[in-house]
């Protein structure tokens, strides 16, 4: 009897300690949502790099007294990777959160996780943008609207004068511009500039593939969700592999810590340039300044990334959170941003506002931006990114940095990158 | 507190006044009593209890729940799929090339880290264990490594060993190997990448291991050795003979440790990517390990299901593996117990 009897109190008592502290720590925190008693509401807003919004929180704050904005820039893949986790676990979204295009379709097949925003009468704004930008965060069967387009990457090419003129090519923007109007004359470029300097052409073979590619008509998928590789990403990795043969590519890699010394030390000469690099030359190397100028891309238009912004469903200041983010894609703030961080909006009526086809960026010798990024983001056919479009992209860059590398011979690359691209697809 | 007796009472005995005592307020004893009965035996649970119940809701809970979830068909970017998936994720990983070179990968590592390192640990001890002058500074010194965080060393061995600027490159090519027209580059094959990544590993852990030795060896009696050579065994005799079998117990300790540790290894094989966010461990999966690839399933392809299948993969294989080097350790040091 009396062992049974300890036996329990034993388990009592550890019972007794677990409840404590599982209340304990069961306390719900509780920032953001509970002090929208007094009227008041903090609206957190997630994104990466630098989208502009610094001025235009004060500016908000100053005509909403009672809405406070946090800022909290992170890094681009931490901060969608952090959104995804707070999705599943239904707590802790911010109040908008940004997305890139390349994100997109991974968000959108989860659109019952945000707020419709055809709901909150977005609807009107369908005619204000790009089509292909509008359809881009739409859900698939075209009845959830959930984020609303801000800026889109209308492609270029950001060229160092200094190297150009030193490897005797031409410096001028439109003679730049006309010794490239196909892929295969941009190669002849690179190669005669490689003859005669020893010096790398291009960064990176990857950001040589990623815009031809983003120029063909399909991409990776077909809007079958079907792969194919035979197509578009033939003719893209074909350019590359030869472009990678020639030595033409510094095989640095993308936003890692020597691809930004390239910027400075000139390490390659010439790099595709989507409206938003135009930021990151800049706070990368400031030093530069006045070395660049920006082409046209060979082969047309084009577009490399995006944002949008959306509000999570799990938010409590959802209505507040709207208001914010229309404030934010109106026109006066879209063209602030352009001015700031060049940034070029998504909506074509700017383009033929002064203020932004008139605009010229000092960094780059004065370039007309304000022309150049419109352009080619209106001539440009969407493609469609299918679902696995982000894992098979990194599958495919694999193989050319195999390939830059020199773990891989050439020959062997295209075969190697229709099965890595299957394996992607499969995952 | 007055005791009647002269002779000074053993000390557990109760004084006898005490017991005269017990029938005047017999309630307020009875209850002191408990509270003596209840402090000697469940505060012990009682004390011990938050380490469980932390167990339990940051350990148990989600073992339990990763298990629910391989079972699952748990995709972010298809909800559409049936909510069970039976044992479809687990029959998978047997096919899995991924997961085979993973695994190959993790091990490869593994024996590179872990063999060398403990070895290296002993001797570092047996060294220290010795009179040397500035014995605490040294003692210090060898478990600086342990302190860094594990990032910031990661990102200076990743420029340390890098193809064209790299210090072990620079220092190689002084020894005659690879040199300036010849780099070696650590990314581009698997022996390379694993050989620095074990090197990471090891760097950070011997000194630690070697003070966990250190401190066991401390123990050992002096006239061991004394006997020991007096008989004429050698400093390497000794060590061998006398030092590894009598601080057994702490080497399977760090045995089954560095098993754990190495066979989960993430942030080093992660931070050697110049493409980190990938999580492929190279272009070719040069060195992926398993944690790293647990990591691109559920979080790169959206795969949570089959990615919770695969750590549990993981779990067995490292207790299955933990389970051997037990019973290794065991034999080669005596094989006592």
């Amino acid at each position: 009897m009396k062992r049974s009897w300890t036996h329990w109190a034993r388990t009592a008592a550890v019972g007794a300690v677990s409840l404590v502290m599982v209340a304990a720590c069961s306390g719900k925190s509780t920032t953001g949502g509970a002090d929208a008693a007094d009227g008041q509401v903090t609206l957190k807003i997630n994104f990466w790099g630098d989208f502009g919004l610094q001025d235009l929180k004060t500016k908000y704050e100053a005509d909403h007294p009672n809405v406070k904005i946090q800022l909290n820039s992170g890094e681009y893949n931490a901060q969608h990777e952090d959104l995804q986790k707070k999705l599943v676990a239904g707590n802790g979204a911010p109040d908008i959160a940004a997305i890139d295009e390349g994100f997109m379709v991974q968000f959108r097949s989860q659109s019952d996780k945000f707020v419709n925003l055809l709901d909150k009468g977005a609807g009107s704004y369908e005619s204000k943008y790009l089509p292909w930008k509008w359809k881009q965060s739409l859900s698939a069967d075209g009845k959830t609207q959930i984020g609303l387009g801000t800026d889109v990457g209308g492609l270029a090419m950001c060229y160092r004068t200094d190297l150009f003129k030193a490897a005797g090519l031409p410096t001028d923007r439109d003679q730049v511009s006309a010794l490239w109007p196909t892929w295969d004359k941009f190669l002849e470029v690179g190669q005669q500039y490689t003859g005669k300097t020893k010096k790398k052409f291009i960064d990176a073979g990857t950001n040589l593939f990623n815009p031809i590619l983003g120029q063909q008509q399909v991409g990776f998928y077909n809007d079958q969700e079907q792969l194919q590789m035979e197509q578009g990403p033939k003719v893209a990795f074909d350019y590359t592999v030869k472009a990678v043969q020639g030595g033409l590519s510094a095989n640095l890699v993308s936003f890692q810590a020597d691809w930004d010394k390239g910027f400075t030390s000139g390490a390659f000469a010439v790099l595709a340039c989507p409206a938003w690099m135009l930021g990151h030359i800049k706070d990368t190397a400031p030093g530069t300044q006045g070395k660049w100028d920006i082409a046209a891309v060979p082969g047309g238009g084009g577009n490399w990334g995006g944002s949008f912004l959306t509000i999570p469903k799990q938010g409590k200041n959802v209505d507040e959170a709207y208001k914010l983010l229309e404030w934010l894609v109106a026109p006066e703030q879209q063209i602030e941003i352009f001015k700031k961080v060049g940034n070029l909006p998504s909506q074509p009526a700017l383009y033929a506002d002064p203020a932004i086809a008139d605009f010229k960026n000092p960094f780059f010798n004065d370039a007309p931006v304000g022309q150049i990024f419109p352009k080619m983001a209106q001539g440009l056919t969407p493609q469609y990114l299918g679902k696995k479009n982000g894992p098979t992209r990194v599958a495919v860059e694999n193989v050319i940095r195999r390939v830059e590398n020199k773990s891989l011979k050439p020959d062997a690359a295209w075969s190697e990158a229709v099965k890595e691209a299957d394996k992607a697809a499969k995952s | 507190m007055s005791s009647t007796r002269a002779a000074p009472a053993p000390p557990r005995h109760r004084p006898a006044p005490e017991r005269g005592r017990r029938g005047a307020d017999d309630r307020r004893l009875t209850w002191r009593n408990r509270l003596y009965r209840f402090d000697m035996r469940y505060m012990p649970y009682l004390m011990i209890a938050p380490f469980f119940l932390l167990f339990i809701v940051f350990g148990l809970f989600p073992l339990l729940f990763n298990a629910v979830v391989s079972l699952r068909n748990y995709r972010l970017d298809d909800p559409t799929l049936p909510y069970w998936a039976g044992v479809e994720n687990f029959s998978r990983l047997f096919a899995d090339e991924d997961f085979w070179n993973a695994l190959y990968n993790t091990f490869g590592i593994f024996l590179l880290s872990t063999v060398p390192q403990l070895l290296l640990a002993l001797l570092v001890a047996s060294l220290l264990n010795r009179q040397l002058r500035a014995q605490t500074w040294w003692r210090v010194g060898v478990l600086l490594p342990y302190v860094t965080p594990i990032v910031a060393s990661t990102m200076v061995f990743s420029v340390f060993f890098s193809r064209d600027f790299g210090m072990a490159n620079w220092a190689l090519g002084l020894l005659g190997i690879g040199g300036a027209d010849d780099p070696i580059d650590w990314r581009a094959d698997k022996l390379h990448a694993w050989i620095a990544i074990a090197t990471m590993v090891n760097w950070k852990w011997i000194g630690y291991n070697a003070l966990l030795y250190l401190a066991a060896m401390q123990s050992i009696p002096r006239d061991v050795y004394e006997a020991a050579a007096i008989d004429g065994a050698g400093q390497w005799k000794q060590l061998w003979r006398i030092t590894v079998p009598m601080i057994q117990p702490v080497v399977v300790f760090t045995v089954i440790l560095s098993t754990i540790g190495g066979l989960q290894l993430f942030t080093e094989p992660m931070l050697f990517d110049p493409n980190a966010q990938a999580a492929t461990g190279g272009p070719n999966g040069e060195w992926q390990t398993i944690a790293q690839l647990i990591y691109k399933v559920g979080w790169k392809d959206l795969n949570l299901g089959y990615a919770a299948a695969m750590s549990w993969a993981l779990f067995l294989i490292i207790l299955v593996v933990a389970g051997i080097n037990y019973l290794l350790t065991n034999r080669l040091s005596g094989g006592r117990k």
